[in-house]
Formats: C-alpha cells, structure tokens, sequence
C-alpha cells in the first residue's frame, strides 16, 4: 500500500475503515521496522516535550534580540468569556502556538513540526483542544501521528523551508498538518481531515519568509498565532461539510509552483518584505552595528 | 514515504529548523567522517544561509556540529566560546555558488591532526540534510541510515570484496553507488547498509589492498528511533 498522495491516502482509508492514525502508524512501522509500541512511545515522548514549550514559552522572558517575548502570557491573561475570542478555546490555541516560537527565539528546546519557524501551531492547538475538552495524552499523541503523517505526504512533494519555499512551506504546511489533526480528534472522517488541510494551506499559498534582521522573530512569533486560527477555521469548515473545491494533492502542487515563482528576497534571505521595511532595516543595523 | 518522527522533530534547540538544527547536522557529518578531532574548521555559506547567518544561530550551529554536538544539546548557544575553550580555531565567510546551488549550501573543511575533510552539503528543510560532495566526488547522502564510504584506488574485485564481508555478517546493503576519477585513479563507494556494520568488519574493509579509508557514518540525521 502506498501513500504517496493523499488521493493514496483516502483510498488506503476506504478500502480498509481504518482510522488515519492507524494508517500512518501500520506505513511507519512497515517501512522502518521499528516495532508500534515504541513509535507511539516516542510520539508520547515528543507530546510531552511540546507541552514543556509551550509552558517554558509562556513563562520566559525576552529573545536575546530583545524583539519578541512575553506576547504569549498577555494573550492568555487577557482571555475571558465573552472577548472577542469567545473563550479560552480559542485563545489558548493563539496564546500556545505564540509560546512555543518565543521559546524558540529564545534558543529554548522545541520539536520542529514541521519546521522550527512553524513549530507553533500543531502543538499549541492540540494542546489547547486537549485541556478545554479532557482528552488524554496517549489520544492527542495519536492527533500528533496524523499531523506527521500529513506533513510526511506533503514533505515528499515539497522541500520544506523558507529558502525553497517561502512562509506557505513552513507554517502553511504546519497549519494543514494542525488541521487535518483537529479534525480526526474531533471525530471527523479521513477526507474530512484532508479537506480541513486542503482548505488551511490554500489560504497560505503565496506568504513569503521575509523576517527583519533575518531572525525567526518579526514576524514568525505571532504568525505561529495568527496561523493556529487558520488550522481552527479549516477544521471547523471541513467538520461541517465544507469541502475544498482543489484537491489536497493539487493544492500542494500549486504550492510548490508558487514557491519557485518567488523572488530569492522572499524567501528566507531577509532582502524583502517586511525585512526591508524602514523599521526592518533599521533594527537590522542596530542589532548588528552597522552605519 | 519520509518518516513520522522527520516531520514532528527534530527535538532541537531553536531558532531555525534548516539554519540551526540542519546546519549542526551537516558539520556533525563532516566531523565523524574526519574521525579525529577537528582543529581547524572553514566554513563557505552560499546564499540565504550567509545572509540569516547569525540571526538563525547557524555560525554557532555549524560550530556546535564541529564539537559534536546534537541538535538539541542546549551548549550550541555557546558552541563560539566553547570552541575557543576547546582549542578550535574557525573561520566562517559568504560564497556565492552560483544560481543552481541550494540557497542553504554550504561548504565544510575540516583538518585533524592527521587528516583533513571537505564536504558539500545543504540543508532541505525540516532539519534534513543532504551531502551532495566529499572530498570532490558527487554524491546523494542523507546520512539518516547507516552508511559507509570508501576510498580506494580503481581495481577489479573491489566491489565483490567489499560487499562479501558485508554480506558475510547477513547484513543487507540497501542501496550503493561506485564512482572513480578515471581508470585506475582514485575511486569511492557509498554502501547504504539497513544496520550497523560492527567495528571488526569495518576494520576488515579497512584492510582490503587498495583502500585507503573507510569512513562510517551512522544515523547522524535522524530517522527511525533504533528498536
């Protein structure tokens, strides 16, 4: 059984009625031959270092920069019923993903999913959905699977990085893996899952990684935020019916057609963008001194 | 299909998955292949990773790599002092490899005491890492399995040789690739292995005629947890 695509994907899944985690699960352990027990077990692992960042993020201080830092905590005690939020749900699932990229510009530990610079959303609204309705560790781990199990498809059409691919690689794709996992914890089918991703990375195709001072901070720390709520929408859309006119696989296509049409100074050079704005060069010259 | 744990990982320390945690593994590379400890480290970063260098970390990165450092080791952020500590001298410049290469290339040479390395290697995302020369010769190495890399002067039998005391310990060699700089010259094999080869057989190779050295690199970049 091959999973090259997630046209693969959905007819692995009604061939067998097999739930998506178990898909994943049953190709990671055929191809590597590390035995199931110990693949969940590291996911466990790795669930339970995410949510160290996230509660590292939300306690620390300043990146060394001295740009980001401490935006998460003020989402989260600003959150009450009845702003504009709507609850701690939604709040949570910024205020997280937010945490975690300050932990990372902090040079803190972090799991990459898929990358460093769009490690926020998978964790953060997994976590947040996992407090707000009581799932359990070993559930969310399995939520974990899907999103690596997404990421892994794409990945193998795709390069994800800035460099190659602008934003839509990095924090797109870790929306639609976000997604795709929100949608199978909230009992949504497997094409529900993979519309909620089509749906989320259409509506980043074409962001650009344009960070001032060339820094994983302005504006990859709150964009973590602003993304987790893409991830949100496009499993609320896909669990109520919505479904996503392009398919999946095209969808990540014109992604990566997108990301070779892209100018080099949009893509993780720091040569454009916001990097090259007044303000952008500006801190980039006092942060490294030059005239 | 790419594994589960490349894509929900690396664990690593921030802030760039291709800037810090890819280049740490690049030079990690570069480091076990040199197989004694690096005195002196040259490094020549093309494109988007010269121009982020030092907001993605990836001087201390490459640096940390060099010390042998993993990815999440929390010392990277220190890997510049420490390597002074240490006694290792580095020198970090921009280089331009023209439109086709990577934009996160970069040139690594090493020199030990005894021996010296140089490799080309980018870094696709992620924390994935791709060689792409050692040494001069051409090659496609993910370093994410165990794999060996032979230099040897072009002769007949070499390949038979090499892989009957491979084969000899039921290990299976997943994929290989032979190039030689001409006929009798200098000549290389990369030998993908699905486990470990043990330090005897690895000794072995070392001691077939021709070969001047036998390089083992195991699961620098990851991939699958080890059962």
């Amino acid at each position: 059984m091959s999973l090259d695509s997630f046209s693969d994907l959905l007819a692995v899944a009604a061939e067998t009625g097999r739930p998506l985690d178990e898909i994943f699960l049953a190709a990671e352990v055929a191809e590597r031959g590390v035995p199931a027990p110990r693949v969940l077990e590291t996911f466990l692992e790795r669930w339970g270092i995410m949510k160290d960042s996230v509660r590292r993020g939300l306690a620390g201080g300043k990146s060394f920069s001295g740009l980001v830092g401490g935006d998460a905590r003020k989402v989260m005690e600003f959150s009450r019923d009845g702003d504009i939020a709507g609850g701690r749900l939604v709040a949570k699932c910024i205020a997280y993903s937010i945490a975690v990229l300050e932990e990372n510009s902090r040079m803190g530990i972090i799991v990459a999913a898929p990358t460093a610079g769009a490690a926020g959303m998978v964790p953060g609204t997994l976590l947040a959905l996992s407090e707000e309705r009581g799932i359990p560790d070993e559930k969310t781990a399995r939520g974990l699977i899907v999103a690596g199990g997404f990421g892994a498809i794409v990945a193998g059409k795709a390069e994800l990085s800035g460099a190659a691919g602008g934003c839509q690689a990095e924090q797109g794709v870790g929306a639609a893996m976000a997604a795709g996992a929100l949608t199978f914890l909230l009992g949504g089918t497997p094409s529900m899952s993979v519309h909620a991703a089509a749906l989320t990375l259409q509506n980043t195709l074409g962001l650009a990684c344009d960070p001032v001072a060339g820094l994983v901070e302005v504006p990859c720390v709150v964009r973590n935020g602003f993304t987790a709520m893409l991830a949100v929408t496009g499993a609320q859309c896909a669990l109520a019916g919505v479904e996503s006119v392009i398919p999946m696989d095209e969808v990540v296509e014109a992604m990566v057609k997108i990301g070779e049409a892209m100018p080099r100074s949009l893509k993780e050079t720091a040569d454009g963008g916001l990097a090259m704005t007044p303000t952008g060069c500006r801190i980039r010259n006092q942060l490294y001194s030059i005239r | 299909m790419i594994s589960l744990l490349d894509i929900v990982g690396p664990v690593m320390v921030g802030p760039s998955s291709s800037h810090t945690a890819g280049a740490c593994r690049l030079s990690r590379v570069a480091r076990e292949l040199l197989e004694e400890e690096p005195v002196e480290a040259r490094f020549e970063l093309h494109s988007a990773f010269a121009k982020t260098m030092r907001g993605h970390g990836t001087d201390r990165a490459l640096v940390a790599g060099t010390l042998g450092m993993e990815v999440d080791d929390p010392r990277i952020k220190d890997a510049l002092e420490i390597a002074k500590q240490q006694g290792l001298a580095y020198v970090l410049k921009p280089k331009n490899m023209g439109p086709d290469a990577h934009p996160n290339s970069v040139a690594i040479h090493l020199r030990g005491e005894s021996c010296a390395i140089s490799i080309l290697g980018a870094s696709t995302g992620g924390g994935m890492i791709e060689i792409r020369e050692v040494d001069g010769f051409p090659v496609s190495l993910s370093a994410k399995d165990p794999c060996l890399l032979l230099f040897y002067e072009d002769r007949p039998g070499m390949v038979m040789r090499a892989s009957e005391i491979i084969g000899r310990r039921g290990i299976n060699i997943a994929s290989m690739e032979v190039l030689r700089r001409g006929k009798g010259d200098q000549a290389f094999m990369r030998i993908d292995l699905d486990a470990p080869l043990p330090h005897e057989d690895v000794a072995a190779l070392k001691g077939m005629p021709g070969v001047a050295r036998v390089h083992v690199l195991d699961r620098v970049a990851g991939g699958a947890p080890i059962t």
